[in-house]
């Protein structure tokens, strides 16, 4: 039988992926796909926590809010990336230090 | 005798007031003209003119009248109201009329003496200005204005004396007459100070002739009493000896006589009016002034005292070489009997010899000027090295210059004392009443009328020494340097009409109608004290008989030493000539017991404050400059060091915090995650 714990383990498992992913990648791509990892492992544990809504099926359907506004951000930050490599013919994060004071 | 109020004409108050204020009027146009104006002469002359004019008018309503005074409040301080005018009486319109008629003939004078100076406007304008002082001084009523133009007198007389500043000789003349005049003045003033102490006014008229506060008070067991009080003694005596004091300054008595015959520096026309005629009078017309304030045993110690310095100036005046100087001391010896006929209490007499030795010293300072002016003329023409006012090179000029040796002879004449000149009343009016006074007094005492009459036989020889120098026998410097040629002349009428004006005014007519007795001037019968004794005794006789035969025998003796050559020649090196030769030491004595102490004095007062003060000044100077060098250290070091270890840590912790701002978006959130797990980790352990 799985259990609520086998999902949190996944879930975390995904999010350590995520974070593993954005803090270490050198193409932003792969950083924004760490991203998505993270998104995931968080629906995923709003849908497990959903079990105990099984009235309202809260969770799910806050899953599917957070499915449809991972979609929007990504084609934003695809957005994003295309006009960086536009400009420093680049997308790794290390060389681009604008953000610096 | 003055208690009874006179109508007062206001119009004689205007005319007095006028003739004192336009040599004033002069010398300020004066002074706007530019230096070298010719102008100035002829308005200066013009001012004196018109002021002599005013004075004889003053004079003629005012003489042998009522004395007319006229006063307006000055300034008060507290309750004391210090009034300031006009007082005119006998002697002050004497002395107003004598020194605006004395100054007009030097002022024509001057036109043509000082035809040739640079600075011909600036000579006008100390002359008006030495006018407007005198006549000032003659006319105020009160003891502060009083003391306010007889500073103005000595101040205008600095000025004059010193008017050829470039010679060295002139600056220390000046500087010498200047100094002991200040001398003087501290007494006038402690005297006016104790006078106002005791008498709380200022106002000549009420202290000496009106109420005669002065003479009303009296000295009584050392104390001073009159009716505003009474004060000790002594200060009765120190207020006569600051009088004395400023007289003898003024005056050139013994023993504060010296800087007269250095004056002597001056122009000679300013000889003439100021060290001869005016401002040498201002000493014996302030005793006049104060009359009363002088006690019987004080008046004695004047008289010895004049009587002293007529003698020691003619004995000095015996050997001097310099024109200018023996009639130098000829004027400080006719000054000594002024002061002794005040002391022998011929207060009228004194007045009296004021005014003829006013004409006749002025006649033969004017006739001086003239000779000095040709040999200066013979010494520029030919390239000579001669002093032009040294006698040794005069002689046989009574050709050259005739008018001027007439006038020389008349002047002369009156100075010794010969029937028919205006010298002989006034001054056998002096000796007949020094005798007169002398009787029944101790035999010390009658040395004083006995010195007076050896000194007129001493002048008598003086004078006709320096006549027969310089008019008879032959021409020295001729006969030193035969190739020169002489054109010499008594000069323009400029010259000429003060000459014969003085000289006429030198003759008895203008006094008296008898050429014999002195008691019959009419300048001297409105002077004379009340109690005078009348013509009793034998001295009025035996006197003048006795002064004037002798006299004539020392004059043919002098003639006869320094013309003919035929009897015995003075040795020259006695002491006796040597004292006289040296003006008794007295200036020598001066320099070496006053003014080398005084000098000593400055300069140790000089090194103190090189080396003491000044000293004292630079070790403060020092030491602030160490704290202040210390402090600038402190400052930089440890104040300035603080604020930098504070901007040196502000910057490092900065620096620190800059490091995780680096701009890689990875990095915050790493360090963001970092500090997350810490926060984590910390709440696990607490």
């Amino acid at each position: 039988m799985i259990t609520l714990t086998d999902f949190l383990l996944v879930g975390a498992l995904l999010f350590c992926t995520g974070i593993y992913m954005i803090v270490s990648k050198r193409n932003s791509i792969q950083v924004l796909i760490g991203i998505e990892l993270m998104l995931n492992a968080a629906i995923l544990n709003l849908v497990a926590f959903g079990k105990y809504d099984k009235l309202n099926n809260g969770g799910q359907v806050f899953a599917l809010f957070a499915i449809v506004l991972a979609a929007a951000t990504t084609a934003v930050a695809l957005a994003i990336i295309l006009n960086v490599y536009r400009r420093y013919k680049t997308i790794d994060p290390d060389e681009i230090k604008n953000l610096r004071d | 005798m003055n208690n009874a109020i006179s109508y007062t004409d206001p119009s004689i108050f205007c005319y007095a007031i006028l003739a004192v204020a336009l040599p004033l009027f002069a010398a300020l146009i004066n002074f706007c003209l530019p230096v070298k104006s010719k102008a100035a002469g002829w308005i200066s002359t013009l001012a004196i003119l018109v002021g002599c004019v005013l004075s004889a008018m003053v004079f003629a309503a005012v003489w042998n009248q009522q004395p007319q005074h006229v006063q307006t409040l000055w300034f008060t301080i507290g309750t004391t109201k210090v009034f300031a005018g006009i007082l005119l009486n006998n002697l002050s319109v004497m002395m107003l009329l004598l020194v605006s008629l004395i100054a007009l003939p030097v002022h024509i004078y001057s036109t043509a003496y000082m035809k040739h100076d640079d600075r011909y406007s600036r000579y006008f304008t100390y002359l008006s200005f030495f006018c407007f002082s005198m006549l000032g001084l003659v006319v105020v009523d009160s003891l502060v204005l009083f003391y306010a133009f007889w500073e103005l007198v000595g101040f205008s007389s600095y000025l004059l004396i010193g008017f050829w500043f470039t010679k060295d000789k002139a600056v220390q003349a000046n500087k010498k007459a200047f100094i002991m005049n200040r001398i003087g003045d501290i007494g006038l003033l402690s005297a006016i100070i104790i006078i106002f102490a005791k008498f709380h006014t200022f106002d000549i008229a009420t202290l000496f002739i009106n109420d005669n506060l002065v003479f009303k008070s009296v000295i009584h067991d050392g104390l001073w009493i009159s009716a505003s009080g009474q004060i000790p003694a002594v200060w009765q005596y120190v207020a006569c000896i600051g009088v004395f004091m400023a007289v003898a300054a003024k005056s050139a008595q013994f023993p504060l006589h010296t800087w007269l015959p250095d004056a002597m520096e001056g122009p000679t026309s300013v000889s003439a009016l100021i060290h001869a005629a005016t401002m040498v009078a201002a000493g014996v017309f302030l005793l006049g002034r104060v009359y009363p304030l002088f006690t019987d045993s004080e008046l004695t110690i004047l008289g010895v005292i004049g009587c002293f310095t007529a003698f020691m100036a003619a004995t000095i005046a015996l050997t001097q070489n310099d024109l200018k100087r023996v009639l130098a001391y000829s004027t400080i010896s006719q000054l000594g009997y002024m002061i002794l006929a005040m002391g022998v209490g011929a207060y009228g007499s004194s007045l009296f010899h004021l005014a003829t030795h006013a004409f006749f010293k002025c006649l033969l300072f004017l006739v001086a000027g003239v000779v000095i002016h040709e040999m200066q003329h013979i010494k520029e023409e030919n390239n000579l090295d001669i002093d032009p006012q040294n006698i040794q090179y005069m002689g046989g000029l009574r050709k050259k210059l005739p008018v001027t040796f007439i006038a020389a002879v008349v002047g002369s004449l009156a100075l010794i004392g010969i029937p028919l000149t205006s010298g002989y009343l006034s001054k056998d009016g002096i000796l007949i009443q020094a005798f007169e006074w002398s009787e029944g007094r101790s035999a010390w005492l009658k040395l004083i009328p006995a010195g007076a009459l050896f000194t007129s036989w001493l002048t008598a020889f003086y004078v006709s020494r320096l006549i027969v120098k310089v008019f008879f026998g032959e021409f020295r410097l001729l006969k030193k340097h035969p190739e020169i040629k002489l054109h010499i002349s008594d000069g323009g009428w400029q010259y000429r009409v003060p000459l014969i004006l003085l000289a006429i005014c030198s003759l008895f007519p203008l006094f008296s109608l008898n050429p014999f007795f002195y008691e019959k001037a009419w300048l001297f019968e409105s002077l004379k004290p009340a109690e005078f004794m009348a013509r009793e005794n034998i001295y009025h006789t035996i006197i003048p008989i006795g002064v004037n035969i002798l006299s004539v025998f020392v004059m043919y003796a002098a003639y006869a030493i320094y013309v003919k050559r035929n009897t015995f020649s003075f040795p020259q090196t006695g002491f006796l000539y040597r004292l006289s030769y040296n003006q008794w030491y007295l200036d020598k004595i001066y320099r070496k017991a006053i003014v080398k102490p005084i000098l000593g004095l400055g300069k140790t007062c000089f090194w103190f404050d090189r080396n003491v003060i000044d000293g004292l000044i630079h070790l403060i100077e020092r030491s602030s400059r160490m704290v202040a060098a210390l402090t600038a250290w402190s400052d930089k070091h440890i104040v300035d060091g603080f604020l930098h270890l504070m901007a040196a840590l502000v910057q490092s912790i900065g620096n620190f915090a800059r490091k995780f701002q680096n701009g890689k978006v990875q990095y915050y959130l790493y360090s963001m995650l970092l500090i997350v797990l810490i926060l984590f980790v910390l709440k696990i352990l607490i």
